[in-house]
């Protein structure tokens, strides 16, 4: 297990460190940050002078090793656009991310769940189709728009809900749907294949015959064997919600990461975007990990480490 | 309906009736969080609304674009570069200290200093010097004769030096002390920032005991949360989103021109516009009331100089854009190999892409060969910045120079040292120039109308509007745009 453990510790690293590589130098081939630092009305010397201010005219291979440098003493330096300390800004963003990840999650297991096991048990029938294009709505529409409809609906007319922004529960609610909706079709299909597969199975047609009523055998049987696809699909789709969020936070105004990577790309804002990527690198891997770990404890014939 | 309901829904609608004589707190939604509260650090929209509101400045513009006293009560230009302001001697910082002239001193000397590295250094350096004469007397040195100093001071805000020097930059971005109507209150980042009342105001604070300044990035979500009433102000709307507003009894848009100047710029140096004959058949080509009253619609005013009313050295009497397509045309037809040369047309997202795409319909309308090259910002910097070899034929822009003086927009874009101009006449340079240094407002006046006229007569480039901007408010809101952009909330009300 540890050995195990080591090894997967070590291949994150390596992944790490190749993606924030690539981030520096893909950054700064895109452009200089001064230029959007500045007024328009800024003459060459005011350049000049920022550029050595912020220590962009060193060689780049410099900016690199001291970059390396500061990373391996856990720094992750200062936005010059925001003026604070990198580790202070998404220190204030990560809470909210979770938050809107966790009710996203849960929406998307709510109702993504039981359609997908009521899909699964009504299979070929016309409420399973209507399920899934139901499902497949939701999945459909863009968030920039079913986000604008939703605070319209809510937060304009019935006034039952605040449009936007954060710190109450019912601030939660609509972002939470919104960004659950895409993940929620995700759920009920892999939930609904991996129901019917186990519906095949002789243990399903022993219950039965043992007479286990279908709830039950939901509930005991089914769910619990159908988990594996669940949670390995659920590790992917946390890395989605950390780094997709992007158009629910902007339309929210949900002040979470995607939002910061989107400014942080656009004003050049390289420190915050390193971190950024860095942190979205790690929450990747380790996702992955807690699913391998997971397994295990879902299903103990799968054995970690090959043993 | 039963008496008591009648009574109880009377009582509900007095209750809601009263509510804006409470002085209701101010919620203000702005498309994104200030970059720095430290007001000598950035300087840009969403920062300077708010930490305008903290502190004082050294002077400020009335509504109506007066420079009128604010910290200084009075300024006299003692020789060609010295200046000396007198200060009010009531004013203390929202942590009790006195405003004296050294905080003065040491406000210039921060934003003037290299080291420091401020984006705004570029508007303050040519002040050479400042020294505290008295308690309440300073005096400024620029380095040659400057005109445009007292329209520069409007944007220098006064820092308390016991408090920056005791905390450093860092922390006095975190929570900063000011001497302002409104006090730092707290910053929730990525969310909001709160100020409130300085009660110990030495001028007029305002009604608000509270505002609190939003960072909602989304224009739909702005709009609908005004109508939601959970904001009282937002800013960036455009006409859509100002005519939606419209027949809805509880909000409202305001507008009001700006200190921007719209203008299409042409490399002078490369076909086809190295040609005057062709750079005036693109001016006929422009229909410039159609960009500003059908596609626009927010208030913008078509210009035919790189000035507008809101800007010293605006100069009456030059003779607007004629539109005549036909007649480009013709000319464009007698040289149609030139005419042909593809031109690219640098742009990036943060300019209005209706206008550019309308431009460059225009333009290929009477036979030019425009295509659009659109790049994210930084990119599309380096390039319009660059030699003309390597410059894009067209570019649209909209510039302000925040200081409402025609210097601020002319001289870079027109006068050959500069790298944004593509313009090389000796004789504008010399005007430039004058322009410059000159103490003698009419010698001044007289050198950009001048300047107008060479660039209206040659096409060096083409201005095109004064723009507009856009904001949505609470109907009870007493707020009045002004071109410089401000937001200050003691000049804001709510109306009974």
């Amino acid at each position: 297990m540890s050995a195990f453990l080591l090894k997967r510790l070590l291949q994150a690293m390596v992944t790490a460190f190749g993606v924030i590589t690539l981030v520096f130098f893909i950054q700064r081939l895109t452009g200089d940050p001064t230029a959007l630092l500045l007024p328009e009305t800024a003459t060459q010397e005011d350049f000049e002078a920022m550029r050595s201010a912020l220590g962009f005219d060193r060689p780049l291979i410099e900016q690199y090793i001291a970059f390396l440098g500061d990373m391996l003493r856990f720094d992750l330096g200062r936005s010059y656009i925001q003026n604070a300390p990198v580790a202070e800004i998404l220190a204030s963003r990560i809470p909210q991310t979770l938050q809107l990840a966790g009710g996203a999650l849960l929406v998307a297991f709510a109702i993504g769940l039981p359609a997908g096991v009521v899909m699964a048990l009504t299979r070929g029938r016309a409420i399973s189709r209507w399920i899934m294009g139901v499902v497949l709505a939701c999945q459909s529409m863009p968030t920039f728009w079913s986000g604008i409809m939703m605070i319209l609906v809510f937060g304009v007319w019935l006034k039952w809900l605040p449009p936007s922004g954060t710190g109450t529960l019912a601030h939660l609610v609509m972002p939470s749907i919104a960004l659950g909706l895409l993940s929620l079709a995700t759920y009920a299909r892999i939930t609904r294949s991996a129901v019917i597969d186990e519906l095949g199975r002789d243990y399903v047609r022993s219950a039965r015959a043992r007479g286990v009523r279908t709830p039950r055998l939901v509930r005991r049987h089914l769910l619990r064997n159908s988990a594996i696809p669940v949670v390995s699909i659920t590790a992917l789709e946390i890395s989605q919600l950390l780094a997709g969020a992007v158009i629910v936070e902007t339309v929210f105004a949900w002040p979470g990461l995607g939002q910061l990577t989107v400014q942080s790309v656009a004003s050049r804002d390289f420190a915050v975007v390193q971190a950024v990527v860095l942190l979205g690198a790690f929450a990747t891997i380790f996702a992955n990990l807690a699913a391998d770990i997971l397994y295990s404890v879902i299903d103990p014939r799968v054995r970690l480490g090959g043993q | 309906m039963t008496p008591k309901l009648n009574l109880l829904l009377a009582s509900v609608a007095a209750a809601t009736l009263a509510l804006p004589a409470m002085a209701k707190d101010l919620t203000v939604d702005l498309s994104g969080e200030p970059s720095s509260l430290d007001p000598q650090v950035q300087w840009n929209p969403d920062s300077y609304y708010v930490y305008r509101n903290i502190f004082d400045n050294l002077v400020t513009r009335d509504n109506d674009g007066n420079i009128v006293p604010q910290i200084a009560i009075a300024w006299e230009q003692v020789s060609d570069t010295e200046m000396l302001l007198t200060l009010r001697d009531d004013v203390t910082f929202h942590d009790g200290q006195k405003l004296t002239a050294e905080d003065v001193v040491f406000s210039v000397q921060r934003i003037t200093d290299p080291e420091f590295a401020s984006p705004q250094l570029g508007q303050f350096n040519q002040i050479a010097s400042a020294e505290a004469v008295d308690d309440v007397t300073v005096k400024l040195t620029t380095d040659g004769p400057y005109p445009a100093l007292m329209a520069q001071l409007v944007k220098l805000s006064v820092v308390p030096k016991h408090v920056v020097e005791e905390v450093g930059a860092e922390a006095f971005n975190a929570a900063p002390v000011g001497s302002g109507p409104y006090r730092f209150e707290g910053w929730d980042r990525g969310v909001s920032v709160t100020l409130t009342r300085n009660d110990d105001y030495w001028g007029e604070a305002g009604p608000f005991e509270g505002a609190t300044f939003r960072a909602v990035p989304d224009a739909a979500t702005r709009l609908a949360n005004l109508q939601a009433g959970t904001a009282d102000l937002v800013v960036g709307l455009d006409s859509d989103g100002a005519a939606q507003l419209e027949g809805q009894g509880d909000v409202k848009a305001l507008s009001a021109p700006t200190e921007r100047v719209a203008y299409l710029g042409m490399n002078l140096d490369k076909p086809p516009f190295n040609d005057p004959e062709l750079r005036k058949a693109a001016s006929m080509a422009i229909d410039n009331l159609g960009i500003t009253e059908g596609l626009l619609g927010a208030g913008e005013v078509p210009m035919a100089q790189l000035s507008s009313p809101a800007h010293f050295g605006y100069a009456e009497g030059i003779e607007p854009w004629v539109f005549d397509p036909d007649a480009a045309k013709e000319i464009v037809s007698a040289k149609a190999d030139i005419a042909a040369t593809p031109a690219t047309f640098a742009t990036a997202p943060v300019f209005d892409q209706r206008i550019v795409q309308a431009l460059q319909q225009m333009l290929n309308d009477v036979g030019f060969n425009v295509s659009i090259s659109v790049t994210d910002m930084p990119t599309y910097l380096n390039i319009v910045r660059s030699e003309p070899a390597d410059n894009a034929e067209l570019s649209f822009g909209r510039w302000s120079c925040a200081c409402q003086d025609a210097d601020g927009i002319a001289y870079p874009l027109l006068h050959s040292d500069s790298n944004w101009s593509r313009v090389n006449d000796p004789e504008l340079d010399k005007l430039l120039d004058e322009a410059r240094v000159s103490l003698d407002p009419e010698v001044r006046q007289d050198a950009y109308a001048q300047v107008h006229q060479i660039v209206r007569d040659n096409y060096y480039l083409l201005p095109m509007y004064q723009a507009a901007v856009l904001y949505g408010a609470a109907s009870e809101l007493e707020f009045t745009p002004t071109a410089n952009e401000s937001m200050f909330l003691n000049r804001m009300s709510w109306s009974e």
